[in-house]
């Protein structure tokens, strides 16, 4: 059975071994034992509410509760862009137009941007490879929106989450080729890793400063924008299910989405309800998969179980009470895995 | 056809009954030569307004504009036509691109690099502008065609005051057989919508008209974005453009700081200061022919603001002197006697 759960210090082995597997192209898990050293001390005293708000980093380990094993992660950014400037460009819209002409030009335009600045990021999401099956995915990916359902106070601004851009098979960026590397003369992977020892920004101080029509890139880099790698759609799928949205902001280096969303828009916040656990001899048959949290913020934790909600109430047996660290009456958050199907 | 070598041409304002022969001119025009005037009202138009600008006592440069013909002074045919504007931009403003150089750099990652970007600007508005360059036998042309192009620069040096201090002239830019213009092709067509050659059709071969701040980026385009064929294009003369490139470009103009918003063509400018017509041109007293010393070959243009001519002359016109020394024919083809002021510089 899986849990996730808020991350703790000794998790940090577990999570070096995780972050081995990760491979390029994730920039915020490298397995370097004193980046996430830090990373978990953070987290640590981000749910001891030990610092600021915006400071905070909430980072959730997905454990193997029979082997006691770390086999995901994933976590929630308080705040983009404070310490350094968080880029993107905007997709905006400029209209030439000529009545003597005739002639009516409705240009897209890429707007350097930091207006994502304060947002709150979902991020850092590995799923070891061996458990990738069934539901854990969604579950992992799912159990941050019950974080938020139940401490709303604390994303004041909107969510956001960066979605890796589209790549052709040899692995290279059509958006990149176009663009970036005119301006860095260095290759994606370069500009990537130095993105991952946060220079990002510095990076960012060489991109064109002026509006860029769409209309100028080859085809082939314009058809990219907004378009995420092929192994990333089914986890775009997944936040758009729980309210998250493209809204015209991309990565400023593959173009890849960033999806985004106010609190009050979240699937999680209307649907997800308090109830009050009951203790169930077996588990319900027949039952849709739910996501089921506790309401501390130390020692968070989201199941998924074959369980529904009635008047406030939700049976859950003596195992799914063990994995949340719960006793019958304790009051848990619950949200069906899975949204409603919208039948025409 | 006869060789033009020898034949003796004179620059003069256009007048109106050179209406007919400037329409037959237009008929032979290339398409990539876009600052001629083609149908007949626009030529009505342009010989009008020459003959009241040269007519106009302006205190300041404004909307006048000065046609110019050149003429074989043996047939009285006329060869060549030449203009020039008071200012780009008399009825609205000039638009050209700038070659402007944005340095982009990270300190943290000890990177500084330049980008070469193109700012769609208004800086030639206030400047004069030469246009309409045209020579019928360009192939065979002899010092007639400097003659020509050159003219118009000491009419400017005769009266300062009719013109600005600085002055261009935007050359055709590079197109194919069928008359596309890569560089058209990756900028303004994204923006107008339609062929480079019905562009310029619609516009007149205008830069000074409203819709085009209307159509085109106001943004700088980067260079580097643009396909390499469009770059290859940026600053290219059109074949059609060679000799009046070269014979500006010899004059003392400057081609790498602008060029046009349409094909990419260079735009030469320059400060009146920098070009031969006015720095090394010397007003002079004409005196009769003698004979024996050492001739030069010159521009000699009157320095009257009013019927307005130059010529090409072998004349004695020596350093240490204020005078000149032309021979009859010249003084008849300039419609000078002796004791009448010039402007003369070497060609």
């Amino acid at each position: 059975m899986l849990v996730v759960r808020a991350i703790r210090e000794q998790d940090l082995d577990g999570l070096l071994a995780l972050a081995e597997l990760v491979g390029s192209g994730m920039t915020t898990l490298k397995p370097d034992r004193k980046s996430l050293g830090q990373r978990v001390e953070i987290a640590c005293a981000s749910f001891a509410e030990q610092i600021a708000p915006a400071q905070r980093d909430y980072v959730f380990v997905m454990e193997d509760a029979a082997l006691g094993k770390v086999v995901g992660v994933c976590a929630i950014k308080s705040a983009v862009g404070l310490d350094e400037p968080f880029y993107n460009y905007r997709i905006g819209t400029l209209v030439h137009s000529s009545k003597e002409l005739k002639v009516f030009s409705r240009m897209d335009t890429l707007y350097l941007s930091n207006d994502l600045t304060g947002c709150a990021e979902l991020c850092s999401l590995f799923l070891h490879p061996d458990y990738r099956q069934g539901i854990n995915g969604k579950l992992l990916s799912k159990s941050r929106f019950m974080f938020v359902a139940q401490f709303p106070h604390l994303f004041s601004e909107k969510l956001i989450a960066e979605m890796r851009g589209y790549q052709r098979a040899d692995g290279r960026s059509p958006f990149w080729d176009s663009l970036g590397r005119h301006f860095f003369k260095m290759e994606f992977d370069r500009a990537d890793d130095l993105t991952s020892l946060g220079k990002k920004s510095f990076i960012a101080e060489l991109m064109p400063r002026h509006p860029l029509y769409v209309a100028y890139l080859p085809q082939e880099a314009q058809e990219v924008i907004g378009r995420v790698h092929v192994d990333t759609a089914p986890a775009r799928r997944l936040l758009e299910q729980e309210g998250m949205h493209y809204e015209g902001y991309v990565d400023i280096f593959d173009a890849g989405p960033v999806l985004q969303a106010r609190v009050a828009e979240l699937r999680s916040l209307r649907e997800s309800e308090l109830a009050i656990a009951d203790l169930a001899a077996e588990e319900a048959a027949g039952e849709q998969s739910t996501l089921v949290a506790t309401t501390r913020m130390q020692d968070f934790r989201v199941i998924a179980a074959p369980a529904h909600a009635r008047r406030g109430r939700l049976a859950l047996t003596a195992q799914h009470h063990e994995l949340l660290g719960c006793r019958a009456g304790d009051a848990v958050r619950a949200m069906p895995l899975n949204p409603k199907k919208h039948h025409a | 056809m006869t060789h033009t070598g020898n034949a003796m041409f004179v620059v003069r304002p256009v007048e109106t009954a050179d209406i007919p022969a400037l329409e037959a001119l237009a008929t032979v025009v290339t398409p990539g030569v876009h600052t001629l005037p083609r149908s007949r009202a626009t030529i009505e138009r342009a010989v009008e307004r020459s003959i009241a600008s040269f007519g106009a006592q302006p205190d300041i440069p404004s909307d006048e504009s000065y046609f110019l013909v050149l003429e074989n002074a043996g047939d009285r045919s006329i060869a060549g036509t030449a203009a020039i504007a008071a200012t780009a931009g008399s009825s609205g403003t000039f638009f050209a691109f700038r070659n402007d150089v944005l340095n982009q750099v990270s300190r943290d990652l000890n990177i500084s690099h330049n980008v070469h970007a193109l700012t769609l600007c208004s800086d030639l508005t206030g400047y004069s502008q030469l246009s309409s360059f045209y020579m019928r036998d360009r192939r065979g042309a002899g010092p007639e065609a400097a003659l020509l192009s050159r003219a118009r620069l000491l009419y400017a040096a005769v009266a300062p005051h009719r013109f600005s201090e600085k002055f261009f002239a935007s050359m055709s830019g590079i197109t194919d057989d069928e008359g596309c213009s890569p560089f058209w092709e990756a900028l303004g067509r994204k923006f107008f919508q339609m062929d480079f050659l019905e562009a310029e059709r619609m516009i007149e071969g205008a830069r000074n008209r409203t819709l085009i701040v209307e159509l085109m980026p106001h943004y700088p385009v980067y260079v580097p974005l643009l396909p390499g064929e469009a770059q290859a294009a940026m600053g290219q003369v059109h074949e059609e453009g060679e000799l009046p490139f070269q014979i500006l470009s010899d004059e003392g103009f400057e081609p790498d700081e602008y060029i046009d918003i349409f094909d990419g063509g260079p735009i030469l400018q320059a400060h009146r200061n920098a070009l031969r017509s006015f720095s090394h041109s010397s007003r002079r007293t004409v005196s009769g022919d003698a004979c024996g010393d050492e001739r030069t070959r010159c521009l000699v243009a009157t320095a009257r603001e009013n019927a307005f001519r130059a010529v090409v002359a072998d004349c004695i016109c020596p350093e240490l002197s204020d005078s000149v020394a032309l021979d009859g024919a010249a003084m008849r083809a300039l419609d000078v006697v002796a004791g009448d002021s010039v402007l003369c510089v070497t060609l």
